[in-house]
């Protein structure tokens, strides 16, 4: 034993050393690493789960999108086809209208037309009746013969000028 | 067009250091005892020559502070010890979520003995065993490593036993390896007696197969008996086996780490006193792998101990 160099108190030395740095390593060198090792794994953990909960929540997007886009369309097509029908009906009616319209007015533009005629035929009558009445007076006034006759017709002709142009 | 380099150097550069290289192997060999046999006729001077080397297997006190002798070799365990902590401290002062270089490196290491822990002794034990294992494996490893840098047996100071290394690697005293060894020991034990209660006992004194053979034998029946009154002598016979292989080991443990450190330093002392230069340069890589190897085998061995012992094996043991 003496040979080898054992020694008791080098020998609890050694032991006191490694002690020492057993607890000096745990704390500066063992449990940073657990940490850091926990720290990490927690981490990956974490976002994995969160990319999994984030691929979910896409695909449910994609899912509630699609079925939004395949509503919409619907949608979309019924409103088309809505608006189709209106201005049909729309169109139509508007040619209804205008045909009344132009009905009307046509049915207008003839009474007016024809009342127009019936007021200058009447005016005719008036001053025909006037003139005759006239010439009645002037015949009556004289005594006629086939010269003064002639002659007062003449005047009545001369003294309407519209009569003769009409 | 790119120039043409070897071993990442230019040629004119490449053959400058082949050069020198030779004259420091040439000039090594000659000034060693070895070239002085071969040419006898070249005389050298002396400051080119190493002493003879003169290994002695205790360690030698350097200081004797309050009557407590200092020894080199607990000198270079202390500084193994300031070099391990104080390099821990500095990397995980400040540890980082996505690390540096140094970190990464610490983390490489730890790592691996922590992976190494874990798949032995599964994840839950290897967890708890692994501060232990990885000191062993860090103060073993150290010690070789650092035994190995220039001033550990070169530098000398005045004693009271004369002449004497300032330095001398730790685990070439024998009361390193033997304070390993009595932890790991004392360690396996403790955490089986702790794991398995006093059961843990029963692997070193069955007695219960005796006990039970001697009642039958007292109840007259002989044939029943006998059979097992021998399985349960068997039985302690095998126990006592298994405690003596177990104290062995701390035997063993010591000396495979003594002997190996201090093979290799007395390795390196010689080739420095045959061949001083270039030539010893080769054991210098072959201690880096043995020192190694050994702090695997120390941590590796107290690993697979306290894996079977804190294995409960029931009656399927034997």
């Amino acid at each position: 034993m003496e040979g080898l160099g054992i020694n008791p108190s080098m020998l609890i030395a050694q032991v006191i050393n490694f002690g020492i740095l057993f607890g000096l390593l745990y704390l500066v060198a063992y449990k940073p690493f657990m940490r850091m090792l926990d720290e990490r794994s927690r981490r990956v953990k974490e976002s994995m789960e969160q990319t999994e909960y984030i691929k979910q929540q896409a695909a449910k997007a994609e899912q509630e999108t699609e079925k939004r886009i395949a509503e919409a369309g619907k949608k979309g097509q019924k409103i088309i086809d809505q608006a189709v029908k209106i201005g049909k009906e729309v169109g139509q009616k508007a040619q209804e209208e205008a045909k009344q319209k132009a009905e009307a007015l046509i049915t207008r533009a003839r009474t007016e037309i024809r009342r127009e005629r019936d007021e200058v035929i009447s005016e005719l009558r008036k001053e025909f009746a006037g003139l005759t009445i006239l010439a009645a007076e002037k015949v009556i006034d004289r005594s006629l013969d086939k010269e003064t006759h002639r002659q007062i017709i003449d005047q009545v002709l001369k003294e309407s000028p519209g009569l003769k142009k009409g | 067009m790119p120039k043409r380099r070897l071993l990442g150097c230019s040629f004119p550069v490449l053959i400058g250091i082949s050069v020198v290289f030779l004259v420091l192997l040439v000039v090594s060999f000659a000034s060693g005892p070895l070239g002085a046999i071969m040419f006898p006729g070249v005389e050298l001077p002396s400051w080119l020559s190493v002493p003879q080397p003169e290994p002695k297997l205790p360690a030698e006190a350097v200081f004797h502070p309050f009557g407590f002798p200092i020894t080199n070799t607990m000198i270079a365990a202390w500084i193994t010890m300031i070099f391990v902590v104080g390099l821990s401290y500095a990397i995980t002062r400040r540890m980082k979520l996505v690390p540096g270089r140094l970190q990464a490196a610490f983390e490489f290491l730890i790592g691996w003995l922590y992976d190494l822990c874990r798949e032995v002794a599964g994840n839950t034990d290897g967890r708890k065993f692994f501060p232990m294992i990885a000191t062993i494996f860090l103060f073993v490893g150290f010690n070789a490593w650092l035994g190995l840098l220039p001033g550990f047996g070169s530098i000398t100071v005045h004693a009271a036993e004369g002449e004497v290394h300032l330095l001398r690697p730790a685990s070439t005293d024998i009361n390193l390896p033997l304070a390993l060894a009595l932890i790991s020991f004392v360690f396996v034990e403790v955490t089986a007696l702790r794991r398995l209660g006093i059961g843990y006992l029963r692997k070193f004194f069955d007695v219960r197969e005796f006990v039970s053979g001697l009642r039958q034998i007292s109840k007259g029946r002989l044939k029943a008996g006998l059979p097992q009154l021998l399985t349960g002598a068997l039985n302690i016979f095998t126990g006592l086996l298994e405690g003596f292989s177990e104290l062995v080991r701390i035997v063993s443990l010591t000396i495979r780490l003594f002997g190996n450190m201090t093979a290799g330093e007395v390795l390196l002392l010689v080739t420095a006193f045959l061949v001083p230069w270039v030539l010893a340069v080769p054991f210098y890589g072959l201690e880096l792998l043995i020192g190694y190897i050994q702090a695997l085998i120390f941590a590796g061995l107290t690993l697979i101990f306290i894996t079977f012992a804190a294995t409960p094996h029931g009656e399927e043991a034997h």
